[in-house]
């Protein structure tokens, strides 16, 4: 079978255990407005341009197609930089290729307690190869699925015995504000949280921190509340990074998030605390 | 740190002290051969004054920028003295035997000796200066001590850190410069060892240690080296004996937290390891990558100890061995090899290959036997200039500095009359990510897939690739060296074997050998500078990796990829030095979970047989804004080509190799 990625990254260290080597499986079915892999949430393989050393020649785009009236970039447009400043996004790998990738560096992984991780976009997105891969993986290294939760109960049940561990995102804990910022109701995902937190299954909840969106008292409050509902100890902050837009001129979008980035990001360890809950800024 | 510790570190960071010092205008005195080093060393001493800084525990610092050096014709570097010998006798047991030898000495000999003992009555001079003015500056402790050493052996730490200080200031000032400090935690831990079970604190032994370290860095602008920094302050930490001991003590870890504590580029700690060394030495390294310092720099003993008995070194001296100014390793009290005594241009050889033989070429193969022979050819010319280098290193006897090797020691005879055990020639291997990335692109782009003409290539590279834009993208885009792929794999294979074959153990004209290296220093900019355009896509004029490294600008698959790449070749083959260096994200360090990680990369690395690995953790803004701005980064660390400097004191070209070189982020 075949699966779409856009990177494979080694030495993952905020990944899980150990030295993560890191898959991102492209496509992502939540607009999160803080997001800082843009390159990842679209399905289709799109072709990028680095804007450093750029000549603004126009190399490229004379190579590249015409898609709804405009100029765009095609493979032709690889060849065609004298920089060698375009790169295609979003490569078509069949499993087997894929698991040879990253078992290449399988020996190192195993000596030092790391192993595969899936990211994204969403993984599960792709779900059918993302469980062909792990099956294939199974026994060979350790593997972990880091997810959005937003995904059909049924088969998030299913990926729960295929995999060694889950890094699960919490967002947002009221459901109009998750819809607002990341195009999704929530539901689902708590729903599948609830449902992991009962199985035998190693996780790890991971909250990202964004300034005046996550990261006030009343959903931090509610996190909490959450975490301990479903007895869980132990939780890894992600605090907002101002190189996320980086990317964005990359795909020739813009970034336009609809929250102040200037801000502080509110990063109360001591709230975790007193829920009986040990945070760790990542 | 204590509050002494932190005034004096502050007082050498504002770094004023050093536009206090004179200059002076030295008579030219003539004294017989083996007497000139003696003699222009006491014009020196006769020059200078005490100075002994507020907190300065030890003294010994320069009032003098210059030091008499007209009779110098090459100047002795990059060795490792016999401390441990020096500080258990003291200089007055060996000034009477020197004294006795030179009565039972032939008439011809007798000059030798004489040489060394007015050396040694010029030490005496200007310690004897030091202990009368610590005297009237009130400064007990120092004052204390010179009335011990250095005419008797140390009796206790600070004793023998006092006599240290005077032996390094000797050797500088007598014109031996990259004098490194070898197995420090090895020959002054009896000394640290009296003083502890003597009641001393641990507390007290690092303010020791700590002062003792700011003022190695007091007058490191005077040590020149290729730039700033590059002073030879290399200092090896650990290791094993040849009964596979671990000799990591309490005194390598006190040095290690001292160091992290300072956050100074002197001493430049190097970590001997192996395949048993603890996590937690890993981590404690990994801290210290953690604050910039740019080192530890890891040797590995399963590698380098193999390597270097298969140069000819008995198994118990390979065991013994330290590190050179960058990463040449060199066996203390027992060797003068010069491990940098010439250069191979891998990218050249190829590049010339390439130009005469390519259109003649039909299969890949015959190519590689061309690049061969033109590797073989420079290898002949670099003979030639070795020899010539060697000539000239032999007009400039030192018998005081040859005391401190055993061989000379033993048969009375000088460095330059060969008297050290060994006496090799080390040859660096520049450039071979690029060299290998240059063959790799000529095989796919000419022979495999036939999309290049041979001619047209070689018009590109004579032309620097004007207008030939879409040849040069292709080019950059072919296999590269540091994604563990077979093509590169198998070309670097080939390339290294080679090399190993035609330079290990062949005779150098010292009646030693010569030994194959993986070393790039300074030359990867400026040897550079001259070679034309490179198949591998590479402009004429741009700078090389430093040492064992992936090109500049290559994007590879990640660090495991190219600590795969590079520990795969049977390292003990090319054993002379020279890391591969990765740089990180600063960010990677931002916690202990990426402290800890990069612990692990370490270890996989040694576990891998890596021969040797540096780590820099820099930051591409910062470094760019201290480029803009160098007057607000004057504390900004890099690690260079094999040792740390301050940013700001770096010529363009250094400060634009780093900023340039890759860095993994998370």
């Amino acid at each position: 079978m075949r699966g779409r990625i856009f990177s494979v990254e080694e030495f993952g260290i905020f990944d899980g255990d150990g030295i993560r080597t890191t898959v991102f499986l492209k496509g992502c079915p939540l607009r999160c407005s803080w997001c800082h892999s843009p390159e990842g949430q679209r399905c289709e393989t799109e072709y990028l341009r680095s804007p450093n050393g750029c000549l603004n020649c126009g190399k490229c785009l004379d190579a590249g197609e015409t898609a709804i009236g405009r100029r765009v970039l095609c493979e032709a447009s690889i060849a065609a930089c004298p920089r060698n400043l375009v790169r295609v996004c979003g490569e078509d790998v069949t499993s087997e290729e894929l698991a040879a990738r990253v078992l290449k560096n399988a020996d190192i992984l195993r000596a030092v307690g790391g192993g595969v991780t899936f990211s994204g976009g969403e993984p599960t997105m792709q779900y059918d190869f993302l469980m062909e891969m792990l099956e294939i993986l199974e026994g060979k290294v350790h593997r972990a699925v880091e997810t959005t939760g937003y995904i059909d109960e049924d088969r998030f049940a299913r990926l729960l015995g295929k995999t060694d561990l889950v890094l699960y995102d919490l967002k947002l804990m009221d459901g109009t504000l998750h819809k607002k910022y990341t195009g999704v109701d929530n539901a689902v995902i708590l729903a599948n949280y609830r449902r992991m937190a009962k199985s035998p299954l190693r996780f790890i909840t991971r909250v990202p921190l964004i300034p005046g969106v996550t990261d006030t008292e009343e959903n931090l409050d509610a996190i909490c509340a959450f975490l301990g509902e479903n007895a869980v100890s132990y939780v890894e902050l992600l605090p907002y990074n101002r190189l996320a837009g980086s990317k964005y001129k990359l795909c020739g979008r813009q970034y336009r998030p609809d929250f102040d980035e200037t801000r502080t990001v509110n990063i109360d360890l001591e709230k975790f605390e007193r829920h009986h809950i040990k945070a760790v800024r990542l | 740190m204590t509050d002494r510790v932190a005034r004096f570190l502050e007082f050498h960071r504002k770094r004023e002290y050093r536009s206090d010092r004179r200059e002076v205008t030295y008579p030219k005195v003539e004294a017989g051969r083996f007497r000139q080093a003696a003699a222009d060393f006491a014009e020196t001493v006769k020059a200078e004054r005490p100075v002994l800084y507020k907190d300065d525990l030890f003294g010994f610092n320069r009032s003098v920028r210059n030091v008499c050096d007209y009779n110098i014709q090459y100047e002795l570097n990059n060795f490792t003295p016999d401390y441990g010998w020096a500080l258990t006798n003291g200089l007055e047991s060996v000034r009477q035997m020197l004294i006795g030898r030179r009565e039972e000495a032939p008439s011809d000999r007798k000059e030798f000796f004489t040489g060394a003992i007015e050396h040694i009555d010029a030490v005496y001079a200007i310690a004897d200066q030091y202990r009368e003015y610590a005297r009237e500056q009130g400064n007990e402790m120092l004052y204390g001590a010179l009335c011990v050493v250095p005419r008797l052996a140390a009796a206790d730490y600070y004793q023998a850190l006092v006599f240290m200080k005077l032996l390094i200031y000797t050797m500088r000032a007598s014109n031996v410069y990259h004098v490194t400090l070898g197995r420090f935690d090895q020959y002054m831990y009896p000394f640290f060892e009296r003083s502890r079970s003597g009641g001393a604190s641990r507390e007290q032994l690092a303010e020791l240690t700590q002062l003792f370290f700011i003022s190695l860095n007091l007058d490191t602008d005077l040590y020149h080296g290729v730039q700033l920094g590059d002073n030879g302050q290399s200092m090896v930490l650990g290791g094993r004996t040849a009964v596979c001991a671990d000799v990591y003590n309490a005194l390598s870890d006190l040095i290690m937290d001292c160091c992290l504590e300072l956050c100074l580029i002197d001493p430049k700690i190097n970590l001997r390891v192996d395949h048993n060394t603890p996590r937690e030495r890993y981590v404690k390294g990994s801290e210290m990558t953690a604050k910039g310092l740019g080192f530890p720099q890891y040797c590995n003993d399963d590698v380098v100890i193999p390597g270097l008995v298969k140069l000819g070194y008995r198994y118990e001296d390979a065991c013994e061995y330290a590190v050179a100014a960058c990463w040449e390793f060199i066996i203390p009290a027992e060797g003068y090899d010069i491990p940098n005594i010439v250069t191979m241009n891998f990218p050249l050889a190829v590049r010339r290959a390439t130009v005469c033989s390519l259109p003649q070429c039909d299969t890949f193969g015959q190519f590689m036997m061309c690049v061969k022979q033109s590797v073989f050819d420079f290898f002949e010319q670099l003979k030639i200039e070795a020899a010539g280098k060697r000539a000239e290193f032999a007009k400039t006897p030192n018998p005081f500095v040859s005391l401190f090797l055993r061989g000379c020691r033993r048969s009375g005879s000088d460095i330059t009359e060969l008297g050290a055990r060994y006496n090799n020639d080390g040859i660096h291997g520049l450039g071979i990510a690029p060299a290998v990335d240059a063959l790799a692109a000529i095989k796919k782009m000419v022979f495999d897939e036939k999309e290049v003409d041979k001619v047209e290539l070689i018009d590109a590279l004579q032309n620097n690739f004007r207008s030939y834009d879409a040849l040069r993208s292709a080019l950059l885009r072919c296999p590269k060296m540091g994604n563990n792929d077979d093509e590169t794999n198998s070309i670097c294979d080939e390339l290294l074997n080679f090399f190993a074959t035609i330079v290990n153990n062949t005779p150098n004209s010292a009646g030693g050998v010569f030994r194959a290296g993986t070393g790039g220093p300074q030359d990867y900019v400026y040897m550079a500078q001259d070679v034309g355009a490179t198949a591998d896509g590479r402009l004429a004029g741009q700078p090389y990796p430093s040492s064992f490294s992936p090109s500049i600008g290559v994007k590879t698959d990640g660090p495991l990829s190219v600590i795969k790449s590079f520990t795969r070749f049977d390292m003990t083959q090319i054993i002379n030095g020279g890391p591969l260096t990765l740089e990180l994200h600063s960010n990677v360090f931002r916690n202990h979970i990426g402290v800890d990680k990069v612990a692990d990369l370490v270890r996989a690395f040694i576990l891998l047989k890596g021969h040797q690995l540096q780590l820099n953790s820099v930051s591409r803004e910062k470094l760019l804004d201290a480029q803009a701005h160098p007057e607000q980064y004057p504390d900004l660390i890099v690690r260079v080509w094999g040792w740390s400097g301050y940013f700001c004191e770096l010529d363009t070209a250094f400060r634009n190799h780093i900023i340039a070189r890759t860095e993994y982020t998370v």
